[in-house]
């Protein structure tokens, strides 16, 4: 059982490395696009507090998006692989 | 430094597909023969080939370890290319645990009872698929260990690795995926550092200059020169 708390402890800080990192890639697209979107929409206009005012309510919106809660799956799938495996190899 | 950086590449190549090659699931036709049990010394550098089923195996000096004797069909390219030819083979069958590689097998006793109902004689031959890890190799006894068998209908039947399948899909979308991140963080992160820290080097070159021709103007006003 020992084994089992070790994996379990150890694989939670592993994958919480991957969520934050994931979390980070996911912000940063975020961002780029509504910075894109921003551009297309007002060409030359690349400094202004409308700019930035766009861009912080995008965020919000992604804050509070399903999108954001999606990264939890990074969480769930390994659980679910160790799952599928335990039953594969050890009930068929 | 390109030849260098070749040859570790090439060195961390070869680790990953040997690491793969042990470690990925491969099936094998096989006949059981025999089964059996036997103390093994765990106390040198091959306790690597060993698993360690618990906590209290990891100490142990030795133990005992149950092994399964077949009849193998020979077979080229990983087993994806079936031959007539037969050989032997020995599986060890052990608990994988929690540990590593990751299968969580923990039903080595029932796969020892259905490998001992699957026994038969060449005249009689009932064929099975065993899937396992591992490497043989008689010189340092280490034995493949056993992870399942099914039996099957004839000698040739079709099997397809679905583990391996999903193992090297997931593997490539994971590298693609991480590549992605790499690159979005080097554009959004990494580039714009560089570049403040470029222009702050710059002027910190051009003050030197400045000074130094200050400096020097004023030696060169003493000594003329």
């Amino acid at each position: 059982m020992i084994g089992a708390i070790r994996l379990i402890v150890f694989g939670f800080l592993a994958l919480s490395v991957v969520y934050i990192a994931v979390s980070f890639y996911s912000r940063s697209i975020r961002r780029e696009k509504l910075e894109d979107a921003w551009a297309e929409d007002h060409p030359g206009v690349d400094d202004s507090p409308e700019r930035d005012a766009y861009i912080d309510e995008g965020m919000i919106d992604y804050q509070q998006g399903l999108r954001r809660k999606l990264i939890l799956l990074v969480y769930i799938i390994p659980a679910i692989a160790i799952a599928v495996t335990m039953f594969i190899v050890n009930a068929t | 430094m390109r030849f260098v950086r070749n040859i570790l590449l090439a060195i961390v190549a070869v680790f990953a597909l040997l690491i793969a090659h042990y470690t990925l699931p491969q099936h094998d036709v096989v006949r059981v023969v025999n089964t059996y049990q036997e103390r093994q010394d765990l106390g040198d550098w091959t306790r690597i080939f060993w698993s360690n089923p618990d906590d209290q195996s990891g100490t142990l000096v030795n133990r005992d370890v149950q092994f399964i004797q077949t009849v193998r069909k020979k077979s080229f390219l990983f087993g994806f290319i079936q031959r007539d030819a037969e050989g032997v083979m020995v599986y060890r069958n052990e608990d994988t645990g929690w540990r590593w590689p990751p299968y969580f097998k923990f039903d080595t006793a029932s796969l020892q009872t259905e490998a001992d109902d699957l026994r038969s004689t060449p005249e009689e031959p009932k064929w099975a698929v065993m899937t396992h890890y591992g490497w043989r190799n008689e010189l340092i006894s280490a034995f493949p260990n056993a992870m399942a068998i099914k039996p099957v209908d004839g000698p040739k039947p079709t099997v397809i690795p679905w583990f391996n399948i999903i193992f090297f899909v997931v593997l490539i979308a994971l590298l693609l995926f991480i590549r992605a991140m790499w690159r979005q963080f080097r554009e959004r992160t990494i580039d714009p550092a560089l570049d403040d820290t470029r222009d702050a080097w710059e002027k910190v070159d051009e003050f030197a200059d400045e000074r130094r021709g200050r400096v020097s103007r004023w030696w060169r006003s003493w000594t003329g020169r």
